[in-house]
């Protein structure tokens, strides 16, 4: 069995690294800003768990004492069991929105302390959030598939936060995946098709359908208020090693779309077939877009009119979730990547420099880290 | 004798007592090759007591095996020693019936009405038992030697939680022939209260997801066809039909699991001069239905098998057992997009010695043979010596040395995406060694043993996630299991009284120690793997009354190999009381069980919530 002594030695050096880490101790005085164990600068990670283990946990990283802590949701709330699969997690004012895909539901808490305090029920493998408002949001759905594994049209839920209840549900492409809102427009990426559907937030109805190359996951909004896209492309596997064939499958691209016109103005396709691309990620000033594809993180910066030719941090063989989430601190600019050994052992977080690529540090976390909240 | 002497509910088997004679009884166990390893056995009394009960209820409650079950209507698969559910082998009549897909066997769906006898293997035996018994193996037998004569045995019980079970049988023995038959039936709505911690203001809520029914079949015929000439006939159907419960936080998606196992097998014994012949052969099904609201997978597999041994016995000196065994394969499994045949085959010789009346010796040796497969030859040296033997003590020293391995599944290799074609087999090496001490001073006898143990596992196999779009089995790790066993049982009758108590208690340190790819958890503790377990058990008997009673405790186990997050221990008490009346001149047996007494809130698995006290009555008739 081949060995990999690079992973090997990057994970000495963790290992060295966590050996500095301790736990946090509950000094919660924070004078500025809100008060809150939570509000302090540091940064929440969420943790997808494994599926059907209702083992999702949330994790927090303090800048100040250069400290992780994990299963803080826990922590606060235990016995409550966050639940199963938490696929995204963002904040909006006071409250932190917890996508829990397997659990049907979103957990609402309180950003600033962790404390659950509602949720939002009766969603069907709710995947993304994004809130309007205090008062209203939306969350994608996945509907289910028939014998044939072929899925139906998934929706948009529309809820109000205020109540946290769903009031309407959208029906928009298969598969819906990540949604971005601006300029009073909704957009959806239908990751189970080619589309990318416009919703007038006003008016909760679909304005328009841009077709994108097959497969839209991800979206990003650069600084000149363009929308890009990261399409997956149609993956063929080969039947005798279930690996993605080259020959058979389609590239994925990155479309830019205007959100003025909702045309798109340009693709770029990818010269490799098998790989795809995701989690496009802008940095704070929109100049720099960061995404996963072939397990490497590449950049792109958004005036460029062609994609990057190599890629930003590269691991050589790597674990096949390397990058299950990516984040990039504001501030600084350091980019962080969520790596899932396995889903019975707990994952890491590792940083990297946002110049070289090279790998900072790193610090353990629970299973399966995949987004990045920075306070 | 039906209900008198639960006392011996759990005998250790001690080598020495099965004596080397020659031909006189039939198909002698396996297990005078096992000299120097820990074998225990739940006598028929205590089958006959839980009648109503599964393999993985008195594997629970009376041996240090851990299982590991998701609820009450559910899965239960065994871990021995701190190895992982495939690596225990299940031989029914001395052929192995674990299921071939996926290696392992639920205990739950094992039935402890109707089967004869039940010993518990601890620790490697794969010299003996072949592929899967590395951590131990539980091996079940037909009843075949009846007293002459009509019998009958009716039972009836009624459970809380909407549980019911009857079952019937009936025996006919003469000097020529013997058949018995006997079925059951069990349904369970399983609607216990839980609070629901996977959501806000954990509210009380009914398990609607927990429903089994289940059914089965056992047939055992023998005909003494010459004074040296035996075939027996042994048919065992079973039929489980079980909702599987989510996790608390989890979705419910309707998953539900029907199991199907039909095990027809015909044994043909033979006396001469050369030794005793034995010759079986059998074909099983095994069906599994699973389907949730996005998933239908069938899995449909029949095994041919055919094994032939022939045993030598020269005075009582020494016995000496060669055998093949033949298995064939037609495996018609939705996730493999193909159907798979496959041959195995293995060949073994067992030898056991006693050059005095203190010590016996054992030599096994085994060689499996699968195409692209093989794994190293698995060796046993074992002894056992009475070491001291003075006013009412018997002091044995004990040690055994055994190799084991475990062919890869049909899963492992051959389901589609992920199946590995290259997946190496398994290989065990297990060490151990114990003391077993005897006394008798009047009607009191107590016994006990100390086993200390050591394992490596090589080549351990586990599923990871190889690309993102599918997981593959891999030779991951090398694991360390070591630990302590430790048990005790007292018994004495006075007067009226017969009493009995046992204690045991378990140490289980099982790592990974070497890591080949993937995850890199050294030396931690196995996930779902308790470091100790201890148990406390009484058997009162008074007259016509019996008061059972079992105390077990399970330590923390750790739910990731990280050892970050765990569930806490739980101590868990279960009653019964028996009374036995008589009806014209039969006995009627009737009692009254608690499971969960104190009423205590546990999961053995994250987020699956157990049932609560339960209360179960029951009326056993019988014509012996």
């Amino acid at each position: 069995m081949k060995k990999i002594t690079r992973f090997r030695s990057y994970l000495l050096s963790a290992a060295f690294t966590f050996g500095a880490l301790t736990f946090t101790s509950c000094d919660d005085n924070n004078e500025n800003g809100p008060a809150g164990e939570y509000a302090r600068n540091g940064v929440l990670i969420s943790n997808e768990g494994a599926m059907t283990k209702s083992n999702a946990s949330v994790s927090f990283f303090s800048h100040g004492s250069k400290t992780v802590e994990n299963e803080s949701f826990k922590k606060v709330n235990a016995p409550l069991v966050l639940g199963d699969v938490l696929q995204h997690m963002t904040q909006q004012g006071d409250k932190l929105y917890l996508v829990m895909n397997n659990s049907g539901k979103v957990v609402v808490a309180n950003a600033h302390t962790l404390k659950a305090e509602s949720e939002i029920a009766g969603l069907e493998a709710p995947r993304y959030f994004a809130a309007l408002n205090d008062e209203k949001a939306y969350v994608t759905e996945w509907l289910g598939y028939d014998a044939n594994y072929v899925y139906s049209n998934g929706r948009v839920a529309v809820v109000d936060l205020k109540t946290n209840t769903v009031t309407k549900t959208i029906t928009v492409g298969v598969q819906p995946e990540q949604l971005l809102i601006t300029g009073g427009k909704l957009y959806v990426a239908n990751s189970g098709g080619n589309t990318v559907t416009v919703i007038n937030t006003a008016t909760d109805a679909i304005e328009t359908t841009i077709t994108v190359n097959d497969g839209p996951s991800s979206l990003a909004l650069d600084r000149n208020k363009v929308l890009w896209v990261s399409s997956q492309g149609v993956k063929v596997y080969d039947p005798t090693d279930w690996s993605v064939s080259e020959e058979n499958s389609t590239p994925g691209s990155l479309a830019k779309i205007n959100t003025s016109s909702n045309m798109v103005m340009a693709t770029l396709t990818f010269s490799q077939k098998a790989p795809a691309p995701g989690k496009l990620t802008p940095n704070l000033s929109g100049d720099k877009l960061y995404y996963v594809f072939n397990n490497k993180v590449w950049v792109q910066d958004v005036n460029a009119t062609s994609l990057a030719t190599k890629p930003l941090i590269d691991r050589g063989t790597y674990v096949a979730y390397g990058f299950n989430g990516l984040g990039i601190e504001p501030a600084s600019g350091t980019i962080y990547a969520g790596k899932a050994t396995d889903y019975a052992s707990n994952g890491w977080v590792v940083r990297y420099n946002p110049q070289s690529g090279a790998a900072v540090d790193s610090f353990r976390v629970g299973i399966a880290p995949n987004g990045f909240l920075f306070r | 004798m039906l209900l008198g002497i639960p006392a011996t509910a759990l005998a250790q088997q001690d080598t020495t007592r099965y004596h080397l004679r020659t031909v006189e009884i039939f198909g002698k166990p396996a297990e005078i090759f096992a000299s120097g390893s820990r074998v225990s056995t739940l006598d028929s009394t205590f089958l006959r007591t839980y009648a109503s009960a599964s393999i993985a209820d008195a594997l629970q409650t009376r041996t240090p095996v851990f299982l590991r079950t998701n609820g009450p209507s559910g899965i239960a698969v065994p871990s021995f020693r701190g190895t992982s559910p495939t690596h225990t082998a299940v031989l029914w009549n001395g052929l192995n019936i674990s299921q071939p897909a996926l290696g392992q066997s639920d205990m739950a769906l094992l039935p402890l009405t109707s089967i004869g006898s039940v010993a518990v293997q601890h620790g490697a035996a794969g010299a003996t038992y072949g592929s899967g018994a590395i951590g131990g193996a539980v091996l079940l037998n037909s009843q075949t030697q009846q007293e002459a004569g009509f019998g009958a045995e009716v039972m009836q019980e009624l459970g809380s939680f909407g549980r019911y079970f009857s079952s019937a049988g009936a025996r006919y023995s003469s000097q020529k022939i013997s058949v018995a038959l006997s079925g059951y039936y069990l349904s369970a709505e399983n609607d216990f209260n839980f609070r629901d911690y996977g959501r806000i203001g954990a509210p009380t809520r009914r398990q609607d997801q927990a429903q089994v029914a289940q059914h089965g079949f056992m047939q055992d015929i023998s005909w003494q066809l010459s004074s040296n000439t035996r075939l027996a006939l042994h048919g065992w159907y079973t039929y489980a039909d079980r909702e599987v419960p989510p996790a608390m936080g989890a979705s419910n998606t309707n998953a539900g699991q029907v199991d199907r196992n039909l095990r027809l097998m015909t044994e043909l014994n033979h006396g001469s001069n050369w030794g005793e012949t034995t010759l079986k052969a059998a074909v099983f099904n095994d069906y599994l239905l699973f389907t949730d609201n996005s998933n239908h997978s069938t899995t449909d597999i029949n095994t041919y098998q055919v094994q032939a041994e022939q045993t030598y016995t020269y005075a009582r000196r020494w016995s000496l057992r060669g055998g093949l065994n033949l298995q064939h394969f037609e495996a018609d499994v939705q996730g493999y997009g193909r159907q798979v045949t496959e041959d195995r085959a293995s060949a073994f010789l067992l030898f056991r010695y006693d050059p005095s009346q203190r010590l016996d010796l054992s030599l096994n040796l085994r060689q499996a043979f699968v195409k692209g497969y093989n794994p190293t030859p698995a060796p046993t040296l074992g002894a056992n010596w009475l070491m001291l033997e003075q006013g009412g003590h018997a002091l044995y020293l004990k040690g055994n040395v055994s190799g084991s391995y475990r062919v890869p599944t049909l899963n492992e290799r051959f389901w589609q995406p992920g199946g590995n074609p290259d997946i190496k087999p398994e290989q065990g090496w297990s060490f151990e060694t114990g003391l077993r001490h005897r006394y008798t001073w009047g009607l009191v006898e107590l016994e006990s043993e100390l086993s200390l143990y050591r394992m490596l596992v090589d080549n351990w196999i586990q599923w990871m996630p190889v690309t993102s779009s599918y997981w593959s089995p891999r030779n991951l790790q090398k694991v360390r299991s070591q630990g302590i066993e430790l048990s005790s049982r007292a018994t004495t009758t006075l007067d009226d009284w017969q009493l009995a108590a046992m204690g045991a208690y378990t140490y289980t340190a099982s790592e990974q120690v070497k890591a080949y790819e993937g995850n890199q958890e050294l030396n931690r503790q196995l996930a779902h793997v308790p470091l100790h377990k201890a148990q406390l058990g009484t058997d009162l008997t008074f007259r016509t009354w019996t008061l059972t009673g079992n105390l077990t405790h399970t330590s923390l186990r750790y739910t990731d190999n990280s050892n970050a997050a765990s569930l806490p221990g739980y101590t868990l008490l279960n009653l019964a009381v028996h009374k036995k009346f008589t009806l014209g001149q039969y006995p009627l047996i009737a009692s009254v069980r608690s499971d969960n007494v104190t009423d205590r809130a546990y999961t053995v698995l994250e987020n699956m919530p157990m049932p609560p006290r339960s209360l179960a009555l029951s009326l056993r008739f019988v014509i012996p």
